[in-house]
């Protein structure tokens, strides 16, 4: 773990910007990675498969980009855009709402196996001190540090009390570039989002390359429309079979018969809930 | 000192009953002497608790019916005295034999006597009548005493059986100065009407197509899908897949429903399948058996039928732990104090629950509120011991309107047929083994049986080359695309069966 003070040469730059800059930040990975263009992408821990896809599209095409990826590793959406960087072959930085010693005493689930790679790509990066532990003031904070260490800032998916409305809120008051994904009407997850672009403090994030070009970078050939009717279907999340034969008006035989060869061969996967999914 | 009292040789009465432990049966004497010497009452034979209790009750009936308790030394052997016997159902035969040894029955009974006393000198049913009966059979004796209540269930099982209200009945039936008529053999009952048929479900057609593959080789089946999707009515259509219930299972799953006391008396012999549903509160005595004397549990009493764990999520893991023996083994035996029984449990698993938490991970009409880690948990709390020994997982999806309202559904008749036709094939191939459907192949006869077409080992091979299935797993797609080939008449497995039994496996 690297300690960085706010004299010493590697600390970021642009935490400057913040009214009170963190005294000292703690890293572990690369702090170099803070430098360079970077994107914020975050949203609400309790994602929908449309928010999944689309931070990861997001966060792929950063990637693509050259553009470093700045989330905040809680579930959901937050893990989603880091490991839409990754698997993109990019670069992300994790800003935790705790001190990182704590983080990774606890962290559980689908985020573990990301830890190494985030650090190996980026970095893990924390403003408090350890012991730290998670703490609602802690989170407010972090968020601020996310919207300062990136360029810009995609808001993918938030409920109306969801924390990533802070993170817009620190994102403007930084005169940071400040995006909304708009979401289905009625989805709970899209409520904060949508009403950021209804008032005119987001803007609409119509496709990955609008924020690229906000932070000056190019997108790098927008992959073209799914053409295998399958995999189309099962951009915006799982889905069981009979929705799939539904979707995609391939009956079950030869629905069971196309889907086989791609669950052998790893591109789809099952889900314990007996849905069929795209491997992300 | 009294001089020694004068041998009784002669005096000493036998009469024919039977002991159950489990469901292990065996032919039991009680043999009753009466000898001049202070006045007691001994029983040998018989675990301690059981003594004392049996001793009170035919030292009441005796008296209570009208007949004098012998006021000598009254000894009672249970022989052969070593083996292992639940307590309740020898009274009749000891009071009957107390009344032979002491004179106040002119007749040794024949019959095989069952039956519990009561204080006021009733005769009261017992568990466990038709595999008694059943072992009396078998050592070429017909005949049966027993309670009221108990002789339409030993007629079915085959015996004359002559059902007594009171001990002054069964002495007066013994003595022939009252004969009572040998109990109807009871009709066999039509088999239930199912409750749901296929018809009544609509839309879901692959987890109508996993229950059909479950209710022909007899594959674990778990449902998982939002609140009020059908899985509960879906599982509930199983029974009216399943094949009849043939004579020779008949009589084992009717004996396991006896010793439980769980028979009906218009019909003791089970004209279905069973199909046990227990609440998930259920305790994992009631669900795999257990306590002393051994009763069987849920798992057991839905022998050659369906198991149904409803709310699957619900249940504790560690009784749902406790299922793993029976659904690996087909049998459970349970050991307790030094003393094991073991009950057959071949059944088919069937499973529903919700995919999380909140219910609506998936449901196209509500948004999951649940967080992933919450969700994953949710799985990992199943995972392991279960999980681990389920074939088939669907994906039961909340239908449109449209679906509900659809006509021309496959009724449950037309399924059945392609069911028992499945199971012919397979019975045929199993024949003399004992075992009966798909899900219960050995590794050796998967080799034999499961042949694959080419464009299938292909399917199959890659499928173990990626290593996203262990040789286990290999093993139960295979089983499962021999079941798919079944009803579809194949002899050989295609690839279309391989990949329907890998779409249906789960992760
Ligand atoms: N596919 C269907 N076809 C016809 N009726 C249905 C169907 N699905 C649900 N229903 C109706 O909805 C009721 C609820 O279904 P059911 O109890 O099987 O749902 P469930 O999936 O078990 O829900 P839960 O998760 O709450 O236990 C049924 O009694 C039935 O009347
Ligand atoms: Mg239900
Ligand atoms: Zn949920």
């Amino acid at each position: 773990m690297i300690v960085l003070r706010r004299d010493d040469g590697r600390y970021p730059a642009r935490l400057r910007v913040l009214s009170r800059p963190p005294e000292t930040i703690w890293v572990e990975g690369d702090p170099g990675a803070c430098a360079g263009p970077a994107v914020a992408v975050v949203g609400t821990r309790r994602m929908t498969g449309y928010g999944e896809r689309v931070a990861r599209e997001i966060a792929m095409a950063c990637a693509a980009a050259g553009v470093v990826v700045v989330s905040g590793f809680a579930q959901g959406i937050d893990t989603a855009a880091h490991r839409g960087a990754l698997d993109g072959g990019g670069r992300t930085v994790a800003v935790l709402g705790e001190s990182i010693p704590v983080f990774l005493a606890t962290v559980r689930g689908r985020r573990r196996p990301l830890v190494p790679r985030v650090r190996g790509s980026g970095a893990l990066v924390s403003q408090f001190a350890p012991p730290v532990g998670p703490r609602a003031w802690t989170f407010v904070e972090r968020n601020a540090t996310i919207a300062a260490l990136a360029d810009a800032a995609v808001i993918v998916e938030a409920g109306v009390w969801s924390g990533a409305l802070i993170t817009a809120a620190d994102a403007r008051r930084l005169r940071r570039a400040l995006f909304a994904v708009p979401g289905p009407l009625g989805s709970a997850a899209s409520v904060g989002t949508n009403a950021l672009i209804a008032t005119g403090v987001a803007r609409a994030l119509t496709s990955p390359s609008d924020v690229l070009d906000a932070v000056g970078a190019r997108a790098v050939t927008p992959a073209g429309p799914e053409r295998d009717p399958i995999l189309a279907a099962l951009r915006d999340g799982p889905l069981g079979v009979d929705e799939l034969a539904a979707r995609t008006r391939i009956p079950l035989p030869g629905l069971s018969a196309r889907l086989a060869p791609l669950l052998v061969r790893g591109t789809l996967r099952l889900l314990g809930d007996g849905r069929v999914g795209l491997v992300s | 000192m009294l001089a020694a009292a004068p041998s009784l040789a002669g005096a000493i009465a036998r009469v024919p009953t039977c002991a159950l432990w489990g469901l292990e049966t065996a032919l039991v004497t009680v043999e009753v002497d009466v000898a001049s010497g202070l006045p007691a009452f001994q029983i040998v034979g018989l675990p301690d608790t059981a003594v004392s209790e049996a001793r009170e009750r035919v030292r009441a009936a005796i008296r209570n019916s009208g007949f004098e308790f012998p006021l000598r030394r009254v000894v009672v052997n249970l022989a052969p005295a070593e083996r292992r016997k639940e307590g309740t159902g020898f009274d009749l035969a000891i009071a009957l034999g107390v009344l032979r040894a002491s004179g106040q029955l002119r007749r040794d009974p024949e019959a095989l006597c069952l039956g519990e006393l009561a204080l006021d000198g009733g005769v009261r049913a017992v568990r466990g009548v038709m595999p008694r009966v059943r072992c009396a059979l078998a050592a070429g004796s017909r005949d049966v005493l027993c309670a009221d209540e108990n002789a339409a269930e030993a007629a079915a099982a085959g015996g004359t059986a002559f059902g007594v209200a009171s001990l002054r009945e069964a002495v007066a039936h013994v003595a022939g100065d009252a004969r009572r008529p040998p109990a109807a053999v009871p009709a066999p009952g039509p088999p239930p009407r199912p409750a749901v048929d296929l018809a009544d479900i609509a839309g879901h057609g692959t987890p109508k197509r996993a229950l059909e593959i479950a209710a022909a080789g007899g594959h674990s089946l778990l449902l998982v899908g939002p609140p009020g999707t059908g899985k509960t009515l879906l599982a509930r259509a199983l029974p009216s897949l399943l094949p009849p219930l043939d004579p020779d299972e008949a009589v084992i799953a009717s004996a396991l429903h006896s010793v439980a006391g769980l028979v009906d008396p218009a019909h003791p012999l089970l004209a279905a399948r069973p199909f046990r549903a227990p609440h998930h509160t259920a305790s994992h005595h009631a669900l795999v058996g257990g306590g002393s004397p051994p009763r069987p549990g849920e798992v057991s009493l839905a022998h050659t039928g369906a198991l149904f764990l409803d709310e699957l999520a619900e249940f504790s893991p560690a009784v749902l732990e406790t299922l793993r023996e029976p659904l690996e083994e087909g049998a459970i035996t349970i050991s307790r104090a030094g003393a094991s029984a073991t009950y057959p449990a071949r059944v088919t698993l069937v499973a529903a629950m919700n995919p999380c938490p909140c219910g609506h991970a998936g449901d196209s009409a509500a948004q999951c509120t649940c967080l992933p880690d919450a969700v994953e948990r949710y799985h990992a709390r199943l995972s392991g011991p279960l999980l681990d020994r389920i074939d088939l997982r669907v994906h039961v999806p909340r239908i449109a309107y449209e679906e509900l309202r659809a006509e021309g559904r496959e009724r449950s008749a037309a399924v059945r047929e392609r069911v028992a036709a499945a199971r012919e094939r397979m019975g045929a191939r199993l024949r003399g083994t004992g075992r009966r459907t798909n899900a219960e192949l050995t590794v050796g006869e998967i080799r034999r049986h499961c042949v694959l077409g080419p464009d299938a080992d292909g399917l199959a091979a890659e499928a173990m080359r990626s290593r996203r299935l262990s040789s286990r797993g290999v093993h139960r797609v295979l089983r499962v695309a021999r079941t798919v080939a079944d009803l579809a008449g194949a002899d050989g497995i295609a690839a279309e069966h391989v990949g329907l039994a890998l779409l249906l496996r789960g992760p």
